[in-house]
C-alpha cells in the first residue's frame, strides 16, 4: 500500500524529472556540450511563474490554478529567448573547444545566475500559494493531488510536442541533421549556428516549463539548480543519449528512487542514493539502457 | 614545468620573454627556494592580523589548485569533487583532536593519509570513467560526500564541530606555507621524472600510451592519490585554523570551481600556473569581497566565463606560446621546430592538446 503511494509520487515527479532531461540531452547531442547551468534554467522559470502569480494577486484558492498554467507560456517564451541568448553570446565560443572548458563555462554562468537570483529575491523558498494542492484524486486508496497531475500531464505534453516538433517540422529535422553531421548540415544549406541556438532556445524553454510547473507543486528557490542538472545527467546517462523515451523512462524511474528512498530511509538520502545508483550504473553500462550509445551521440 | 629549455644557449637572438621564462624554468628551484624563505620572513617583518588571513587564504587555495592540477592539468582528467578530500582532511582533525583528544600536529598530520584512503577508494571506481562523465561523477562523490556527513552521528551532522585551543595564528602560516612548499618541490621534481611525462602522456593519448605498454591505472591512480593527499593535509590544517567544520563549509562547492578556476587562469598543466592563479584569484576576490560585499560570487562566475574565452591556455601558458611564437619568428623554422621537440613535456603537449581535444569528450569507459 505505502509502496504503491510512493511509486505514483514518483511517477508524478518524475515526469517533471523527464521534461528537464529531455532538454539537457537535446543540448547534449545537438551542441556537444553539457551544460552545467541546465536546472538554473529551471529555477528562472519558476521565478517567472511565481512572480506572476504574485502580481495577478493569485496565491491560494482555485482560481490561481488557471492564472498559474497561463504564465507556463510566458516562462516557456522568456526561457526561450534566454536560452537563444546563452548559445549566441557565450557557448557558441566553446563548442569546439574541450569539453572541459565548456563545462567549466556552463558552470560559470550557472553561478552568475545563481547568485543574481540570490540578490534579486532573495535565498528564500517561494512556492506559488498550496490552496490548489488538494482537493486529491482518491484512485484504490492512492492519493493523487490534482495539482501534481496537472504537472505530470503538462509535463509529458511537453515532452511530446517536443518530439513531435523534431520529428515532423522542418527545423526539427535541421536540428537533427546538425546532431549528426554538423559539416554535412552546413554543406546542404543548414544554418548551423542559428539552428544551435533555436536548439539551446528550446531545451532552455523546456527547462523552464517544467520550472513553472516544479513552482506550482513544490517551491523554488536560487540554488535548487543544481540538483536538477544532475538528476537530469543521471537520467540521460540511464535512459541513452538521443532517446527520449528513454529520458522519460529514465525520469519516471528516478522520481520513484527517489520518492521510495525519502519513504523507507529518509528524504535526506535521496541525493546519496540515486548518485550511488548512477556511478555503478555509468561503470557496469556506459551506454544508458534505451538508444544508442552516448558515443555516437557526441557527433 | 618540465621544460629543460634550449633557448639559453640559442644565442643572443632569443627574444627576453623567452629568455625569462627559461632562466625561471631553469632556477625553479633556487626560485622556489628564495619564494620559501622570504614567504617564512614574512610573519616576523610585521605581517599580522587581516593581512596574515590573506596570505594564508592564498597558500590554501595554491595548494587547492595545485592538486587539482595534478589530476585535472598534468593528467587531463577534470574532477569537480577535489573538495571531498580536502573536507575528508578537515572531518579527520576536527573528531582526533575534539573526540579522541590527539594533538595538533599528529592530527594534521594524519588526516592527509585518511584522504588518500578514500581518495583511493573513489578513485578505482571514477577513473575508469573519461572527460564529462569523470568530472560528473565526482561532482557526485563531492555532493554524496556532503550529504553522508550531514546525516551521519560521529560528524556532528548539520550543525558540525567546533574547536577550540588552537595553536597561534602565526604556527598556521607556518603549516600552510610548508605544505605548500613540500607540494611545490614534489610538483617541480615529478615533472622532471618519467613519472610526470606519463602523466602527459594520459592526457594527451591515454589509448596510445596504454598501446605503449604503460600501466595508466596505476599512474593515474598515484596521481589521483598524490593530490588526496595534499588537499587532505590542507583540509585538516583548515579545519583547525577555521575552529568550525559542518558539511556546508568543509565540502565547500564554491571552492571547488574556484580552484579549477585559479588553475585555468594561471595556467594548467604547468607548475607555476595554479599557484599564480591560485594567488592572483584569492586576493582579487578579497578585494571585490571588500568593495562590494555579496557580490564576489557574481565576479567569480564572470571570470570564469572570461577566462575560458579569452585566456583558455592561462597566463602562463599563452607566455609560454608567445615567446615560443617569437622565437619562431627570430630564429627561423628550423631552430624553432628543435626548440619544440626538445621542450618535452608539456608546451608541446599543449600543441597537441587541440588535436586530442575531442578524444576529452569521448564518454567511453577507458580500459583499464
Amino acid at each position: 500500500m505505502a509502496v504503491t503511494q510512493f511509486v505514483v509520487n514518483g511517477l508524478l515527479v518524475g515526469a517533471l524529472f523527464a521534461a528537464v532531461a529531455v532538454g539537457f540531452a537535446l543540448i547534449w547531442g545537438v551542441v556537444g556540450i553539457i551544460n552545467l547551468a541546465h536546472g538554473e534554467l529551471l529555477m528562472l522559470g519558476g521565478y517567472v511563474t511565481y512572480w506572476l502569480v504574485a502580481f495577478a494577486g493569485g496565491s491560494g484558492g482555485e482560481g490561481s490554478v488557471w492564472i498559474a498554467l497561463a504564465t507556463v507560456p510566458v516562462a516557456l517564451a522568456a526561457l526561450y529567448v534566454v536560452g537563444y541568448l546563452l548559445q549566441r553570446l557565450v557557448v557558441t565560443h566553446v563548442t569546439d573547444a574541450d569539453l572541459f572548458l565548456t563545462l567549466l563555462v556552463t558552470f560559470g554562468v550557472s553561478i552568475v545566475l545563481q547568485q543574481l537570483a540570490i540578490q534579486a529575491w532573495s535565498a528564500t523558498p517561494r512556492s506559488v500559494g498550496a490552496g490548489f494542492a488538494d482537493p486529491s484524486v482518491v484512485l484504490a486508496g492512492v492519493f493523487i493531488p490534482k495539482i501534481k497531475l496537472i504537472a505530470f500531464v503538462g509535463a509529458i505534453a511537453l515532452t511530446l510536442l517536443l518530439w513531435g516538433y523534431l520529428k515532423t517540422t522542418r527545423r526539427g529535422r535541421a536540428i537533427r541533421a546538425v546532431a549528426q553531421n554538423p559539416e554535412a548540415a552546413r554543406l546542404v544549406g543548414i544554418d548551423v549556428a542559428h539552428t544551435r541556438a533555436v536548439t539551446f532556445g528550446l531545451s532552455a524553454a523546456i527547462a523552464g516549463g517544467a520550472g513553472s510547473f516544479v513552482a506550482m507543486i513544490l517551491s523554488v528557490q536560487p540554488q535548487m539548480g543544481l540538483a536538477y542538472t544532475l538528476k537530469s545527467f543521471v537520467i540521460v546517462v540511464f535512459g541513452g543519449l538521443g532517446s527520449i523515451p528513454g529520458a522519460l523512462v529514465g525520469g519516471l524511474l528516478l522520481g520513484s528512487v527517489e520518492e521510495l528512498t525519502a519513504g523507507f530511509v529518509g528524504s535526506q538520502w535521496t541525493l546519496a542514493v540515486s548518485f550511488s545508483l548512477l556511478v555503478v550504473l555509468l561503470l557496469v553500462k556506459p551506454s544508458g539502457l534505451f538508444g544508442r550509445s552516448v558515443e555516437e551521440g557526441e557527433g | 614545468m618540465s621544460r629543460e629549455s634550449a633557448s639559453a644557449d640559442a644565442g643572443p637572438e632569443t627574444t627576453s620573454l623567452s629568455r625569462l621564462l627559461a632562466a625561471l624554468s631553469d632556477r625553479a628551484w633556487l626560485l622556489l627556494g628564495i619564494l620559501v624563505a622570504v614567504g617564512a620572513l614574512l610573519p616576523t617583518l610585521g605581517l599580522s592580523g587581516f593581512y596574515l588571513t590573506v596570505v594564508v587564504q592564498m597558500y590554501i587555495f595554491a595548494v587547492l589548485a595545485l592538486s587539482w592540477d595534478l589530476v585535472g592539468g598534468q593528467t587531463g582528467y577534470p574532477s569537480f569533487g577535489n573538495m571531498a578530500f580536502f573536507g575528508f582532511g578537515a572531518y579527520t582533525t576536527a573528531i582526533l583532536l575534539k573526540d579522541w583528544g590527539v594533538e595538533f600536529f599528529p592530527a594534521v598530520l594524519v588526516a592527509g593519509p585518511i584522504a588518500v584512503g578514500f581518495a583511493l577508494v573513489i578513485g578505482l571506481a571514477v577513473l575508469r570513467l573519461r572527460g564529462g562523465y569523470f568530472a560528473i561523477a565526482t561532482l557526485g562523490v563531492l555532493l554524496v560526500s556532503i550529504q553522508v556527513t550531514r546525516n551521519v552521528e560521529f560528524t556532528g551532522g548539520a550543525s558540525g564541530k567546533i574547536l577550540f585551543d588552537i595553536p597561534p595564528e602565526n604556527t598556521f602560516y607556518y603549516v600552510f606555507l610548508a605544505i605548500l612548499a613540500v607540494e611545490t618541490a614534489v610538483a617541480l621534481y615529478l615533472t622532471r621524472t618519467r613519472f610526470g611525462y606519463v602523466l602527459n602522456a594520459i592526457r594527451d593519448d591515454e589509448g596510445r600510451a596504454t598501446a605503449m605498454g604503460i600501466n595508466t591505472t596505476y599512474y593515474k591512480t598515484a596521481a589521483w592519490m598524490l593530490s588526496a593527499l595534499f588537499t587532505g593535509w590542507v583540509g585538516g590544517a583548515w579545519g583547525a585554523f577555521n575552529t568550525f567544520v559542518d558539511p556546508q563549509t568543509a565540502y565547500n562547492l564554491g571552492w571547488n570551481v574556484e580552484l579549477i578556476t585559479m588553475a585555468l587562469i594561471g595556467g594548467a598543466g604547468t607548475v607555476a600556473g595554479p599557484i599564480l592563479g591560485a594567488f592572483g584569484l584569492t586576493l582579487a576576490i578579497f578585494v571585490v569581497d571588500t568593495v562590494f560585499p555579496g557580490w564576489q560570487l557574481v565576479a567569480l562566475g564572470l571570470v570564469i566565463v572570461a577566462t575560458v574565452l579569452l585566456l583558455p591556455d592561462g597566463i602562463v601558458g599563452t607566455l609560454e606560446e608567445r615567446a615560443t611564437a617569437m622565437e619562431y619568428y627570430e630564429m627561423g623554422g628550423e631552430a624553432a621546430a628543435e626548440t619544440t621537440s626538445e621542450m618535452g613535456g608539456e608546451a608541446a603537449a599543449e600543441e597537441t592538446a587541440d588535436a586530442t581535444d575531442h578524444d576529452m569528450g569521448d564518454p567511453e569507459v577507458s580500459d583499464s
